[in-house]
């Protein structure tokens, strides 16, 4: 579903993906995780294409992002993507905001539209919040409409970048349970998360990043709790709060 | 003791100058000259703004150097450069009207690109990513997302600008166009009994139609700022902000600081 091959990134001189082998299979979920900084953000960007790389390809759903001659909106609506700050947007109201791609770029009705919308408010529970504005929604309510939203588009991907992180302890399950759903239904998921809880249950594979490079592959119980690497360890241990006693005290 | 009607039997000629019997002039000269300012330069001053924010230089810096130097320019200056050079760039038809406007107009533009700019990059850049990464494109991004939103951010800078270029038409007095100050003038030295009246009615003249416009400005923010619920209320108090000892009343925190919900 997702193919990385040699994929190459520069920030002017900042080396931040560095050459990213990483093959994604459909129903996959693919939790990465790695200190700040690490990459995790970018490497998520460039399967949608909203950073290019510059070296090496990446191939989604067959469609090769650095061609030029690929439809880059089409390709975006197979993707849907989740932000850490919502980013939903403030001048419409919850439904407007999951009616309007379906509208504009599947053309749909609507009637259509807002049918479908209101399946997938009922479907994260806030079929009741229809109307409100973003500012009136709790953080929890406005991350879940914006699952919504990018649900609209009926991707055939999912991106997650920290969907939780900007959110009070509390409201974190709510949104934690309707990713859980989704991959339950088989969607194809990459999703940067801390929420190590979320990962053991649902991931299927964990990708640990460090300094632009993927350090370690493997199913959850693999990396969190027999890391191959000294970087994994420690990061682990300093994610989890467990101390360890390894030469190497330095926090990153 | 004074005859109060007399002093101001001008009215007349304070609201529409010498019409009908010559051009229009007065106060609703100044309405006019404010609305053809704005309308002539709002969409060069949109694209002036617009097109300073993109990254190629040869697209950026002209915009740049129009906007700076028309904002380093003082009005009064530009309508000279107006006065002296229009009738000799189209050869000898501009009137001193013709000339005021179009002097307003390149003064506003800058100010109006300004806004414009600042309103655009005011916008989170999520905002753009996120309706990208639904599919939609740069053009149906920037018409649904970016510029609704831009839009309501501009709407109190636009307000002030639009006030203070109204006040600022009255410089085109000085070049001889009967608007509401040049008319008290020339009430004034025709009659200097009726000084003070004169005054006193261009301060009235003034304030009246700037109250107006931030009134219909308020209501407008209400109707349309809704995601940002403080600017639904812009003439709340907030007196957790003052560095003043404490009210009685006000009780403690800052519960008083209300932000209601939008009516929808
Ligand atoms: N637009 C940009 N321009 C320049 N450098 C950037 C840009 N975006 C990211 N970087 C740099 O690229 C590196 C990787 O950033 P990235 O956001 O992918 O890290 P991350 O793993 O997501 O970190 P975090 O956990 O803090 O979100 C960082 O060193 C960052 O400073
Ligand atoms: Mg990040």
């Amino acid at each position: 579903m997702i193919k990385f091959i040699a994929a190459n990134k520069w920030f002017k001189d900042r080396h931040v993906l560095k050459n990213i082998n990483l093959e994604i299979s459909k129903g996959e979920v693919i939790v990465i995780c790695g200190p700040s900084g690490a990459g995790k953000s970018t490497l998520l960007r460039t399967i949608n294409k909203l950073e290019p790389i510059d070296d090496g390809e990446i191939i989604v759903d067959g469609m090769y992002i650095s061609d030029p001659r690929t439809d880059l909106t089409a390709l975006r609506a197979e993707i849907g993507m989740v932000f850490q700050h919502f980013n939903l947007y403030p001048h419409k109201t919850a439904i407007k905001n999951i009616t309007l791609a379906p509208r504009k770029v599947r053309g749909l009705s609507k009637k259509r539209a807002e049918e479908r919308a209101l399946k997938l408010l009922e479907k994260v529970g806030l079929d009741h919040r229809r109307d409100a504005f973003p500012v009136q929604l709790s953080g929890g309510e406005q991350q879940r409409v914006a699952i919504a939203r990018s649900l609209a588009m009926e991707p055939k991907i999912m991106l997650f970048d920290e969907p939780t992180s900007a959110l009070d302890p509390e409201l974190i399950n709510e949104v934690l349970e309707v990713m859980t759903s989704l991959a339950k239904e088989g969607m194809t998921m990459v999703v940067v998360t801390h929420e190590i809880g979320f990962a053991q249950k649902v991931a299927d594979r964990v990708v640990f990043m460090n300094d632009g490079e993927i350090m370690e592959i493997g199913s959850p119980p693999d990396i969190f709790v027999n890391p191959h690497h000294e970087r994994t360890k420690e990061f682990m241990s300093s994610v989890f709060h467990i101390p360890i006693f390894s030469e190497s005290q330095e926090e990153e | 003791m004074i005859d109060l009607l007399g002093q101001f039997e001008n009215i007349r000629f304070y609201l529409v100058g010498p019409y009908p019997n010559g051009a229009i002039g007065g106060l609703s000269l100044n309405i006019l000259l404010t609305v053809l300012a704005i309308s002539f330069s709002f969409v060069f001053g949109a694209l002036l703004g617009y097109s300073r924010l993109s990254c190629r230089l040869y697209i950026k810096l002209p915009c740049m150097a129009y906007i700076e130097i028309v904002r380093a320019t003082p009005l009064i200056m530009i309508i000279f450069w107006m006065y002296f050079f229009l009738p000799y760039l189209v050869g000898g038809h501009a009137t001193i009207f013709s000339s005021a406007v179009v002097s307003l107009s390149i003064y506003a533009a800058a100010y109006q690109a300004e806004i414009v700019r600042a309103g655009i990059i005011a916008v989170p850049r999520g905002q753009l990513e996120a309706a990208l990464s639904t599919g939609m494109s740069r053009y149906g991004a920037m018409q649904h997302i970016i510029l609704p939103q831009a839009f309501r951010i501009m709407i109190p800078s636009f307000v002030s600008f639009f006030v203070s270029l109204f006040k600022d038409t009255a410089t085109v007095f000085i070049i001889g166009v009967i608007e509401l100050t040049q008319a008290g003038i020339i009430i004034s030295q025709r009659d200097p009994d009726k000084m003070y009246a004169a005054y006193l009615s261009m301060a009235i003249g003034f304030w009246c139609v700037c109250f107006t416009m931030s009134h219909l400005a308020r209501r407008l923010e209400k109707k349309v700022g809704v995601f940002d619920l403080e600017s639904i209320r812009p003439d709340a108090c907030r007196d957790e902000f003052m560095l003043l000892p404490k009210q009685k009343k006000t009780g403690e925190g800052i519960e008083q600081s209300v932000v209601c919900a939008p009516d929808k």
